[in-house]
């Protein structure tokens, strides 16, 4: 019996197209690339320039296959990554065509011709593509007989990213990235023919936040890292998945490590939050933890000398939870803003049960209390569902950056902008002070104010920039707002009334990794877990009920924020604080905090290396860093960012560890033994139910400009790399940060009698720096300054904020 | 069963004194091995004293039983121990894991592993039995110079492959 | 350690006796049977007319723990074997000695697996260590005759040790049997 064979016609939808592979019927979206549609296939086309977030080169040839278009065969094989798919289209790739085959064998023995055999000693070799695919598509021999072209090598483009130009297959990979997606076009294609080489300009390093993104999509091993230059290969390496520790975007991150040290940091691919990118502060900022002065060990001060001294941990936790036990009532905890939610939660549930206090605040850095009913109205409990995301930031019509400098405070956020604002569709405006190069490389606008000033911009924005608010009135349209809102009153009120008239969501963008999570589980004087309000008694018995306490056990009273905690503590108010990783200079008034610090007669510092807090710390237990321990990040976004402990068995424990036992010798029980049993515990708090904070209103006011002479507003933010703690022990990362100057406008240069200087000395009553100026767009009256760059640290030398008036000087010539 | 059986055996025994002894004399003769016997390794050195090792990890990743450790390092002007970019910084072999397969010296790129035919390794503490590059290292010839020192045999590391040969036939002439 | 505890409880201090009883003792090193892999197949041949330990007062593989000093753990020991291993040891009388043959018995070689014992020394207190895969019977001699120059200079008695210790007495280094053993020129 013969059956007719069935008719497998295959369906095309609307704006698709149907082609033959390699004999195969696929159907592909219009607009495809052939590459793609093949790779879908199962078919993989080898190629070096193509990468699926860049635009398509056709650098490298190396992806030729023989096309046929309505029965005409083309008369050479084409490249496929440039190649869109069309109907009716026949392509025959190397698996069938001996044409195709041929034509990549070729080409595969021109890149060889030039290219160094190496390997032994290249960064690259083991998981690189050219030996992959030299292994896989290339001839056994080379007819080329003659010397190899030689260049001097590696010539550093800059401190972190080496170039070996002999090694180079010019695919333009990184030229392409550093023009399309980072928008720092310093390095280039230069000479001709023959000649062409990668190079950048003569005394012009390759400076960018992204440079090591280069490195990364480098099919050779032309871009090599000087931190990770001949330290390990790929086959001895153990990669873990992890998620960046730095700041609030919570990138995916792959670690690289062998025998206990982390070797290198790569970016993961996560299309929802980093694409495939990571900026240089998460790829190369990983050694603080084998720092020479980290704590390894429980440290008592000794009552006699006043030295600390190693303890073992029975003997630090019974001194600890003595003192504390003794302060309860009266002591404050400081979190800081670096850790995982379930440390996080551990501090808040500490505070609240054994030391029965609201005394809580993450927050090591200018605050207000508007913030603090910013946060608990708007921002806690917000989800990737529900909130702004790096996706819904993409498809923006408007977005409008408020004291917020993205590239600065959180890169991905930076590069999801510029990704919008590059296609066109997304119009970017920034309130800020001066058109810096994140403005540029997002094609925005640039409203400037004087600093403090933002939120009388903001209010007048629908008399002054009609254009603004119309674009935030289309749907879609996203508010950013960073950290330093904190320091202008009246500005998140500004942005709520705003959001309010527009209908454009607000989404806060915290600097630091740990912030968004400390929001949700409470870590602040007027919040429960689960964005429960301390005042509200409903929501103190649901939370009385989880933890299993007697009905009325949990304080009532909102506690104090950190300048309260610091005030308090200064004034003999509080007896005892407990200090998680924060620098006191990070905090608005860093000598009142080291005064507190001195005058507490218990302090407990919970660090990872020895700080300024160590320094009065009556017992200091150590803690682990990101990479000993697992855990979960809530990036702004208020996603789950979960990683596992990569590097296991080291000894160190996590904060809510050590603070579960703490506890247990206080007679109180936390259930967070591990990071698992904190986020449980967590999860079964759940959100809340009940009432949610009010929120702020509080009158924005028209900045003055300083009249006496001499003087001028500060305006400061920090810099992605800087002096941070995080960042130490890594002299090639710091070479990229940007150069150290104060700027100020042409005209202010003038009234302030500088610009026949070379540097300026900015002074308060507290003390000066004298720094390097550049002439920038700032209003008049206005001087910027690096939050904590080299000497440069505002908080440490002037005591000043963003705002604040400054005397500004000449400062001689150096 | 005839009138000498029983002290038959007696007569073997009395003629095995008159044959060769075939027991080994070691300790007090070593034991000559054949030449191509599995032993310690060594890392050699090009004629002027600098190391072959370009810390290329090689012989690490070629190792069934995990004993090799390698960790590159990079030569500059000022300090160099190898002709070219990259040199072993670290180097260590575990005895303890080793078992003499000898796939490391196969994968070696640059020859500078080899095997010697040194079999006394037996130690009572593990640690020694861990070699580090010092123990590891060829011992200077006449003419070679400990590192760290200047390329003496050619301009780039290119002279020293190429012509690799020719210069330790070289060296070894001017030796003597 | 043995009999010599109670011998000398009074501190006497017999340097001479203490000479006397290490080279008794090396020169009677008794090994009992533990053959477990390849490496077994070296050590009987070091038993054998070829190598003949006897040459060194061995004698012959003791196949009861009671009438062994020494135990030669030739090959790799699984985690199965390890109390069988043990028990083997617990049952030898004081002094007793280990020689840990073969990179499997010293460090579980390349079976770092879960079935191997990781180094024989996570099990019993091992002596010396020898390295080979498996290691010629020459290595093995070499491997005995270094335990006996550790054997000729163990103190006799703890407190002797403990005399010994203070004076900061550190046990000569090893060197090749080859090179100690050596027939002197001339």
């Amino acid at each position: 019996m013969t059956v007719a064979p069935e008719k497998n016609e295959l369906v095309v939808p609307e704006g698709h197209v149907k082609l033959v592979i390699d004999g195969i019927e696929v159907v592909a979206p219009k607009g495809e690339l052939l590459i793609r549609t093949a790779e879908r296939m199962g078919i993989t086309i080898p190629r070096f320039c193509d990468h699926p977030l860049l635009d398509p080169a056709g650098a490298c040839r190396q992806c030729l296959v023989e096309v046929e278009m309505g029965g005409r065969p083309m008369p050479k094989p084409q490249a496929s990554c440039t190649i869109t798919v069309a109907d009716g289209m026949v392509v025959k790739t190397q698996v069938t065509s001996p044409v195709a085959d041929k034509a990549q064998q070729g080409v595969m023995e021109l890149l060889l011709i030039n290219h160094p055999l190496d390997c032994p000693i290249c960064d690259k070799g083991g998981e690189c593509p050219l030996q992959n695919q030299a292994l896989a598509h290339g001839r056994t021999d080379s007819r080329f007989v003659d010397r190899k072209r030689t260049f001097a090598k590696p010539i550093p483009i800059s401190t972190q990213v080496l170039l070996d130009r002999e090694r180079c297959v010019l695919c333009q990979r990184c030229t392409r990235f550093s023009a399309q997606i980072a928008g720092d076009p310093f390095i280039e294609l230069l000479e001709r023919g023959a000649q062409q080489q990668i190079g950048i300009a003569e005394e012009k390093p390759f400076q960018s936040y992204f440079s090591g993104n280069t490195i990364q999509i480098c099919p050779v091993g032309a871009l090599t890292s000087a931190a990770y230059r001949f330290r390990s290969r790929p086959f001895d390496l153990v990669s873990t998945p992890g998620v960046c520790e730095h700041c609030s975007s919570g990138c995916a991150e792959r670690t690289d490590w062998r025998r206990g040290k982390v070797m290198r940091k790569l970016a993961a691919n996560d299309p929802e939050v980093n694409e495939e990118w990571i900026c240089d502060k998460g790829r190369f900022a990983f050694r603080y933890t084998g720092a020479a002065d980290r704590v390894l060990r429980p440290m008592v001060r000794d009552k006699a000398t006043g030295e600390l001294k190693q303890a073992s941990w029975t003997e630090a936790l019974q001194v600890a939870a003595e003192a504390l036990t003794k302060a309860r009532g009266s002591a404050g905890v400081l979190t800081g803003g670096r850790l995982t939610l379930e440390d996080a939660y551990a501090y808040s549930k500490f505070a609240r049960v054994a030391l029965g206090t609201n005394d809580i605040d993450f927050r090591a850095r200018p605050h207000s209390r508007e913030e603090q009913e910013f946060l608990a109205s708007t921002v806690v409990g917000t989800t990737p569902e529900t909130g702004v995301t790096f996706t819904g930031i993409e498809a923006a019509p408007t977005v409008l950056c408020v004291a917020f400098e993205p590239e600065e405070e959180a890169p991905i956020v930076f590069l999801r902008l510029r990704k919008a604002a590059r296609k066109g569709r997304t119009k970017v405006f920034h309130i800020g002070q001066w058109t810096s190069p994140a403005v540029e490389k997002t094609f925005g606008t640039l409203l400037a104010t004087p600093p403090g000033g933002e939120a009388a911009a903001v209010d007048a924005l629908s008399s002054h920039a009609p254009d603004v608010t119309e674009g935030l009135g289309k749907p879609g349209s996203v508010i950013l707002v960073g950290e330093r809102a904190a320091q202008v009153p009246g500005l998140f009120s500004a942005l709520l009334r705003l959001s309010e008239q527009t209908g454009a969501r607000i989404a806060w963008i915290p600097r630091r990794a740990g912030e968004r999570g400390a929001v949700e589980v409470g870590a602040l004087p007027t919040l429960l877990p689960g964005g429960r309000l301390v005042a509200d008694a409903a929501a103190r018995a649901e939370v009385e009920q989880a933890w299993g306490l007697e009905p009325g056990s949990l304080p009532d009273v909102p506690g104090r924020d950190t300048n309260g905690i610091i005030e308090a503590a200064a004034n003999g108010e509080l007896r005892a604080l407990v200090v998680g990783g924060v620098d006191p200079y990070d905090l608005p008034d860093p000598q009142l905090a080291l005064k507190a610090l001195r005058t507490a007669d218990f302090v407990l510092s919970l660090e990872l290396r020895h700080s300024a807090v160590t320094e009065f710390a009556d017992v200091v237990l150590p803690i682990a860093p990101s990479v000993e321990k697992a855990g979960t990040f809530l990036n702004w976004e208020g996603r789950r960012r979960e990683f596992g402990t990569t590097l296991d068995g080291t000894g160190a424990l996590p904060d809510c560890r050590v603070l579960d036992t703490l506890a247990v010798e206080m007679d109180a029980d936390l259930f967070t033994q591990t990071p698992t049993a904190a986020a449980g515990d967590l999860a079964r708090l759940g959100t809340t139910s009940t009432a949610r904070a009010a929120a702020p209103t509080v009158e924005s006011r028209q900045q003055s400009l300083p009249q006496s002479d001499g003087q001028a507003l500060l305006a400061t933010w920090r810099q992605l790399l800087d002096n941070g703690s995080l960042q130490e022990e890594e002299p090639h990362l710091a070479g990229t940060a940007r150069r150290v100057v104060a700027r100020l406008s042409e005209h202010t240069a003038e009234v302030l009698g500088v610009d026949k200087a070379e540097t300026v000395r900015v002074s308060t009553d507290r003390g000066s720096v004298t720094v390097p100026f550049e002439y920038a767009d700032l209003p008049d009256g206005v001087v910027w300054l690096p939050g904590n760059s080299g000497d440069v640290r505002v908080r440490r030398e002037l005591g000043a904020l963003h705002g604040s008036p400054v005397n500004v000087h000449p400062g001689g010539t150096e | 069963m005839g009138f000498l059986d029983p002290v038959k055996g007696f007569g073997v025994t009395f003629g095995m004194m008159f044959k060769k002894v075939a027991t080994e004399k070691y300790p007090e003769v070593k034991k000559v091995t054949a030449p191509r016997y599995h032993g310690r390794h060594q890392l050699n050195r090009h004629p002027d004293g600098l190391e072959k090792c370009v810390g290329c990890e090689l012989c690490a990743w070629a190792c069934p039983a995990d004993a090799i450790f390698v960790e590159g390092g990079n030569n500059t002007d000022e300090e160099r121990y190898s002709p070219g970019e990259r040199y072993g910084a670290d180097y260590q072999i575990n005895y303890l894991r080793c078992i003499g397969c000898g796939l490391c010296i196969e994968a070696c790129p640059t020859r500078s592993l080899t095997m010697t035919n040194e079999y006394e390794l037996a130690n009572d503490n593990r640690q020694v039995l861990i070699f580090t590059k010092e123990d590891l290292l060829a011992p200077l010839l006449p003419g070679m110079e400990a590192p760290p020192h200047p390329m003496r045999l050619g301009e780039t590391e290119q002279d020293y492959y190429v012509n690799g040969p020719e210069l330790a036939k070289r060296a070894q002439e001017e030796a003597k | 350690m043995g009999i010599e505890e109670k011998l000398l409880p009074n501190g006497v201090m017999l340097a001479g006796l203490e000479k006397l009883v290490n080279w008794a003792r090396k020169n009677s090193v008794w090994p009992a049977t533990f053959g477990l892999a390849c490496c077994a197949i070296e050590m009987m041949t070091v038993g054998g007319a070829r190598y003949d330990y006897a040459r060194f007062g061995m004698e012959r593989f003791s196949a009861s723990p009671r009438q062994a000093d020494l135990m030669i753990v030739a090959g790799r020991v699984t985690n199965k074997m390890a109390p069988v291993l043990r028990q083997i040891y617990d049952q030898m009388p004081e002094p007793k000695w280990v020689i840990a043959m073969g990179v499997c018995a010293s460090s579980g070689g390349m079976f770092n697996n879960y079935a191997v014992v990781q180094g024989v020394d996570h099990i019993v207190p091992v002596d010396i260590y020898l390295p080979g895969c498996p290691p010629r019977p020459e290595m093995l001699l070499d491997a005995i005759l270094k335990l006996h120059q550790r054997i000729s200079e163990e103190p006799l008695g703890a407190r002797r040790a403990a005399k010994l210790a203070e004076q900061g007495f550190q046990p000569a280094e090893l060197i090749p049997s080859s090179e100690r053993y050596a027939k002197k020129k001339g």
